[in-house]
Order: structure tokens, then C-alpha cells, then sequence
């Protein structure tokens, strides 16, 4: 549906809150951990802080004694300062300093509830020489809200990520699905028949016009195929229609006349040799399709393409003289390819068979040492607008009709060229006169 | 001669089995695959026919297994119309020869008679033929007719030894055009029958008797001119 989108099987949209999720999660665990990590850290600093003061105490006391140590515990606990200082005698007695907010017998640091408040304290109680203790404490409020406050920064941060996230995916899944349901529209189209349809292009050049350019070099060649699927089949019906039409009027005659030994095996005869020829037609039509579909690649092997043409020379040699004309053969030795011989064979001989039939004069053959293969002869050639029909299955030019065969010769001939990597190629012979066929392999 | 023939088209087994056994043959028939290689391997024949697709295992499947036992009964293949490429497939699992369907009938016998007259692997690397007043040196490659030399080119050479290792056999064009050219396709051009007169002119050129004889509808028979001394 064009414009409208469908937020749970959309890409783009569950692309984004799966972002915006670990984005989220991310500083969830961010935040955690940093709170962590700042709450130690400031409660380290306080221990640092605590522990300065007391040391400042002790000098005082080691230089002043006590009286020294009870005045400036005096004169500190009345600036309320945030550090509470008590010293007491070893009896418990408050000497100086405000009432003990920790066990006065404590040593070293301790964290301990404030009586009646919720809250903390942090401790540090020293034993000084002659019995007197000394508590420094301050709340761990503070620390803690400071720690909260740098903690709560990432997520405060993440939180707009995601929205903004979220914000991107929407609008790029808006952009996606609509350069996809183009793409969708015109794929039905396709579907419904219109082999004609090509996917839309932004001229962006992007990864959808790559990938749109593909698809439409995709749909041309369908469509080349598929024209040529029905060409085919058409031709199939029509040159199979005709002859099996007159065998099934012959057989019907036969039957209908009076019996009679001689008529009827000359009739059956007839028959025969028409339905070999119906034959031969399928067996070239299968070896074209065979050849077409790459079937027989894998039974390819390493050849003396040299050998192999000087062998069908050989075979041909005295039917072309039969004929009043000359054949000669030019073969550069030791040409070899990877291929297929016999299909190589029929195609040279399919070549031979059709200068035979409908050119004149010296027929030419020649193997360059690139594996170029080709028939040269001197007659009339084929024009050049019908050069690349005559490679089509069952056409014939119109002077050739009279003639035998089954007008699929070239057609074999450049499927098995196809087959090998090569090309079939038709051109007028030396002096513009007669038809050059060059077969090229690519074995 | 014993036949077995497997095939599992009954149309095409029943017209099969009826023209060779006019022919005199005994035919043991097989439907499958199991069933044939089950009798090829406990019974003797002279000659196994086997379509190349069948159920269970296939003609390819039941040559190779056969020449695996050690068992050297000449197999005939047949095939698909057009499967030239699958020919090699055939002939290196140990096949001995190879027939595209459809085929004229005269064209499997001639190739059953070849078959069960392969000659002997001693013959095979014989360095003379003789048929009638002929012989053919294969080592210098030299052809007399009684005390004629006749020169040939190389194919015709070629020609007339394949004839000569099968004496008296009809021998048809497609058989020709496969072994002695190699061409598994019939072409639109006769190739054949001027190969053959040509080389029936040079054997008769010193006005001999004909021992090359046109067998209608068929092919050709190479045999001892009528008349003449077996030499």
C-alpha cells in the first residue's frame, strides 16, 4: 500500500527502535556503573579529606598536648564546618567537640547511620597517646548527590538519542518504502504479463539505482528469452504442422484406397522417409536446446582442433569434388581447445553441408592459429539484413526453399559456438563476393 | 543368439523382441533395471541391448557393473534422440556400441551382427587382413587384389579396413560415419556413398569382380567377389 506503513514488518521503523533500545540500554548500564564509579571515587576523596584532618590534629596534639589539641577542636567545631570533630577521655568524657556521632571507641574509617536522621556518616576514630580519642565524621549526603548527578548524565543524553533515533528510522523507512513500492508496482506489472515494465531509477545512482539497473538487465533479458520461447514454438508448430499434415493426408488416402501390395509399401515407404525427416528435425531442435542450456559442458575435453578439422576436411573432400568444385583447407597444426568434438565436428560439417547446398565455386576452409574457424565460398551470399536471421532456428531465405533441409544448420552451428564461449559470424566472402562463416571458440 | 534386452517401454520391447527373434534370435527380457542386471549376471548371452534410461539402476549403471564382474558380453546401448555429448559416457562405462532411438530396425541388426562377430582380440592386433583375393597390410599400410597394388588415400584406407574386420556384415551409413569419421550425426550431405564408390572403383579398377555390395534401404557388404578363390 502506497504511503502507508506497517510499523511491525517494516525494516527501517524496527531498525530504529532496535537502535533507540540499545541506545537506551546502553546508558542504563552507563549510568550505573558511572554512578558507581563516582560514588567510590568522591567517598575515596572524603577518606583523603578525613584523614588530613585528623593528621592536622595529631601534630597539634603532639606539639600543644591536649589543652592545644581540646582549642582547636574548639575553634573548629564552632565555624559548623561540615566535618564534626569530638574528643573524648578514655573514660568517654566529652573533652572538647561536638556529641560523638560514632562510637567513640571506633578506629580507623568506618560508614554508619546517623542515629534518627536516614542518612550517613562517614568516620574516622584515632587513638592519641594518654587514652584520648579523636573522632573525625561528615555526612555522605553530599558526596552521594554529586555522584547521582554525574551518573544521571548519560541517560538524560541517551534518552535524546533514541527520540532522535527513532525520529531518523521513521523518516528513512517513509523514504525506503516508497522507492519500494515502485519497485513493487512495477515487479506486479511484470507479474501481470507487461514484460515491457523496468523498475524506476532516482538517477541518484545509489545502492536501489544499482540495484534497479540490475534487476531491469534481468527483466530485458526475460523479456529477449521469452520472445524468443514463443518465436520458437511458433516456428515448431508450423514446420512440424506442415509435414506431419501431409503424412496424415497420405496415410488417409492409402487407406481409403483399394489394397494394393505395391501402392501401399511405396506408400508406407513415403511415410517413413517423411517421418525420418520430422526426426531429424527434432534431433537438431534438441541439440540446439541442449547446446543452448549449456548441457554437454561438462563432458568438454582437451582436443587437437587442427586434427579434427583436417579430419571432416578428409570426409567432405571427395563429395565437393563430386560436385565440380574445390575444396581447400588452410588448418594452422596443433590448434587445441577444450571443448566438444563431436558437436565441433557437426558444426563444421553442418558449415560444409550448407556451402555445399546453396554457394558456388571453392569452398574455403581455414584455422587460424587463434582457433578461428571458417568456410569461405564464392556464391551468392546471404544479404546483409538477413545475416543474423539466417542464425535463427527454421529460417530460410526465400531462394533456398526448394533445397533440403531443415533450416536449423546455422542455428546449431551458433548455439555450439555460444556453447564454447565463442561467436558465429557471417560477413561477405573476399571480393564482396560469396559468405564468409567464422566460428570462433573459446574453449 | 541369445539376446537379453532391457527396456522398459513395452511398446518398444515388444516391437524389439519381435524383430529379433524373427531374425532367429532367443530374447530374454527385462523390465527394470534390477531384473536386467539380475539375468545378465547369472545367465550367459551373446549380446545384452539395454535402453540407457531405466528404473533402477541404468544402462550406464549395468555396463559398468557388468565389466566390474569380469563379464565381457558386448552391450548395445540405446539412447534418447540427440544425446550426442552422453555417446562418450556411454562407450567409457564399458558399452560397446551406441544407438540413438528412433532407428530403423535394419540399423540395430546390422549392429547386433557386428557385435557377436567382433573379432577376436588376436584379430584386433592382426597386422594383415585377407578378405577373398584382398589384403591389407596395417603396417605399411599397403592394399593388393590378387597381385594388383591398389593406392588409397588415407580415409579410404581407413574405410576399407573397417570393412575388412567385418566381412559379410551389412554395414550401415551411420555406422560408417561413426567409425571410421567419428561423426555422431548424420549430415545433410551423402558423405558415404561416394566414399564407397570411390573405393569400390579403385578395388575393381584392374576389372575384377565387384566385392563391394549396396544393400537397399540398409548399407553396405563387403565379402569375397562370387566367383573367386578364397585366397
Amino acid at each position: 500500500m502506497p504511503g502507508r506503513m506497517n510499523w511491525p514488518r517494516s525494516f527501517a521503523p524496527r531498525l530504529a527502535l532496535a537502535m533507540a533500545a540499545v541506545v537506551l540500554v546502553a546508558s542504563v548500564c552507563g549510568a550505573g556503573w558511572g554512578w558507581f564509579r563516582a560514588q567510590s571515587a568522591l567517598r575515596q576523596q572524603l577518606d583523603l579529606v578525613l584523614a588530613a584532618e585528623a593528621e592536622g590534629l595529631i601534630r597539634d596534639y603532639e606539639t600543644y598536648g591536649l589543652a592545644g589539641l581540646a582549642e582547636a577542636t574548639r575553634l573548629y567545631s564552632r565555624r559548623q564546618g561540615p566535618i564534626f570533630l569530638s574528643l573524648s577521655a578514655p573514660d568517654g568524657r566529652l573533652i572538647a567537640g561536638g556529641v560523638p556521632v560514632a562510637p567513640v571507641t571506633l578506629r580507623g574509617f568506618a560508614t554508619l547511620p546517623r542515629a534518627g536522621e536516614g542518612s550517613q556518616i562517614r568516620a574516622l576514630g584515632a587513638l592519641l597517646p594518654g587514652g584520648v580519642n579523636l573522632l573525625v565524621a561528615t555526612e555522605l549526603a553530599p558526596v552521594d548527590r554529586a555522584a547521582a548527578a554525574l551518573a544521571w548524565t548519560p541517560p538524560i543524553a541517551g534518552g535524546a538519542a533514541a527520540l532522535l533515533a527513532l525520529a531518523l528510522g521513521f523518516w528513512l523507512a517513509r523514504r525506503l518504502e516508497r522507492r519500494l513500492d515502485d519497485v513493487s508496482l512495477a515487479a506486479r506489472a511484470v507479474m501481470a504479463g507487461d514484460l515491457t515494465q523496468r523498475l524506476p531509477q532516482s538517477g541518484r545512482g545509489d545502492e536501489f539505482d544499482r540495484l534497479a539497473a540490475t534487476v531491469n538487465a534481468m527483466l530485458a533479458r526475460i523479456e529477449t528469452l521469452v520472445a524468443e520461447l514463443r518465436q520458437v514454438t511458433d516456428d515448431i508448430a508450423h514446420d512440424l504442422r506442415s509435414p506431419l499434415s501431409r503424412l496424415r493426408q497420405r496415410l488417409e488416402l492409402a487407406a481409403a484406397a483399394a489394397r494394393d501390395p505395391a501402392a501401399d509399401s511405396a506408400t508406407l515407404d513415403a511415410a517413413i522417409d517423411e517421418l525420418d525427416g520430422i526426426l531429424a528435425t527434432f534431433a537438431a531442435l534438441l541439440r540446439i536446446a541442449r547446446a543452448e542450456a549449456g548441457a554437454g559442458r561438462d563432458a568438454f575435453a582437451e582436443l587437437d582442433l587442427s586434427a579434427l578439422v583436417e579430419g571432416v576436411v578428409e570426409a567432405y573432400a571427395p563429395v565437393v569434388e563430386d560436385a565440380g568444385r574445390t575444396l581447400a583447407a588452410e588448418v594452422a597444426p596443433g590448434v587445441r581447445l577444450t571443448g566438444s568434438a563431436p558437436l565441433l565436428r557437426q558444426a563444421l560439417a553442418n558449415l560444409l553441408d550448407n556451402a555445399l547446398a546453396h554457394g558456388a565455386g571453392t569452398i574455403r576452409v581455414t584455422l587460424a592459429p587463434d582457433g578461428s574457424l571458417s568456410v569461405a565460398d564464392e556464391g551468392p551470399g546471404i544479404p546483409e539484413a538477413e545475416r543474423d536471421n539466417v542464425q535463427k532456428r527454421f529460417y530460410r531465405l526465400d531462394r533456398s526453399r526448394g533445397t533440403p533441409g531443415t533450416g536449423l544448420g546455422l542455428a546449431l552451428v551458433a548455439a555450439i559456438a555460444r556453447l564454447h564461449g565463442g561467436a558465429l559470424s557471417l560477413a561477405p566472402g573476399p571480393g564482396g563476393r560469396g559468405l564468409t562463416v567464422r566460428l570462433r571458440a573459446r574453449g | 543368439m541369445r539376446i537379453l534386452l532391457i527396456e522398459d517401454d513395452p511398446a518398444t520391447a515388444d516391437y524389439l523382441a519381435k524383430g529379433l527373434a524373427e531374425e532367429g534370435h532367443v530374447v530374454d527380457r527385462a523390465a527394470t533395471g534390477k531384473d536386467g542386471l539380475f539375468l545378465a549376471l547369472n545367465e550367459p548371452f551373446d549380446i545384452i541391448v539395454t535402453d540407457r534410461m531405466l528404473p533402477g539402476p541404468d544402462g550406464v549403471a549395468i555396463t559398468r557393473a557388468l565389466r566390474a564382474s569380469g563379464i565381457a558380453t558386448p552391450v548395445l546401448m540405446l539412447t534418447a534422440l540427440a544425446e550426442v555429448d552422453r555417446r562418450v559416457e556411454g562407450l567409457e562405462a564399458g558399452a560397446d556400441d551406441y544407438l540413438a532411438k528412433p532407428f530403423a530396425f535394419a540399423e540395430l541388426r546390422a549392429r547386433i551382427r557386428a557385435l557377436a562377430r567382433r573379432p577376436a582380440p588376436a584379430a584386433a592386433e592382426a597386422t594383415e587382413l585377407a578378405v577373398g583375393d584382398l589384403r591389407a597390410d596395417l603396417l605399411r599400410r599397403a592394399v593388393t587384389r590378387g597381385t594388383r597394388p591398389i593406392e588409397l588415400l588415407p580415409t579410404e584406407f581407413r574405410l576399407l579396413e573397417y570393412m575388412m574386420r567385418h566381412p559379410g556384415e551389412v554395414l550401415t551409413r551411420t555406422m560408417l560415419l561413426e567409425k571410421v569419421w567419428d561423426f555422431s550425426f548424420a549430415p545433410t550431405t551423402n558423405i558415404i556413398d561416394v566414399h564407397v564408390s570411390r573405393l569400390r572403383r579403385k578395388l575393381e579398377a584392374g576389372g575384377e569382380p565387384s566385392m563391394i555390395r549396396t544393400v537397399r534401404g540398409a548399407g553396405y557388404v563387403l565379402a569375397p567377389a562370387l566367383g573367386a578363390g578364397h585366397g
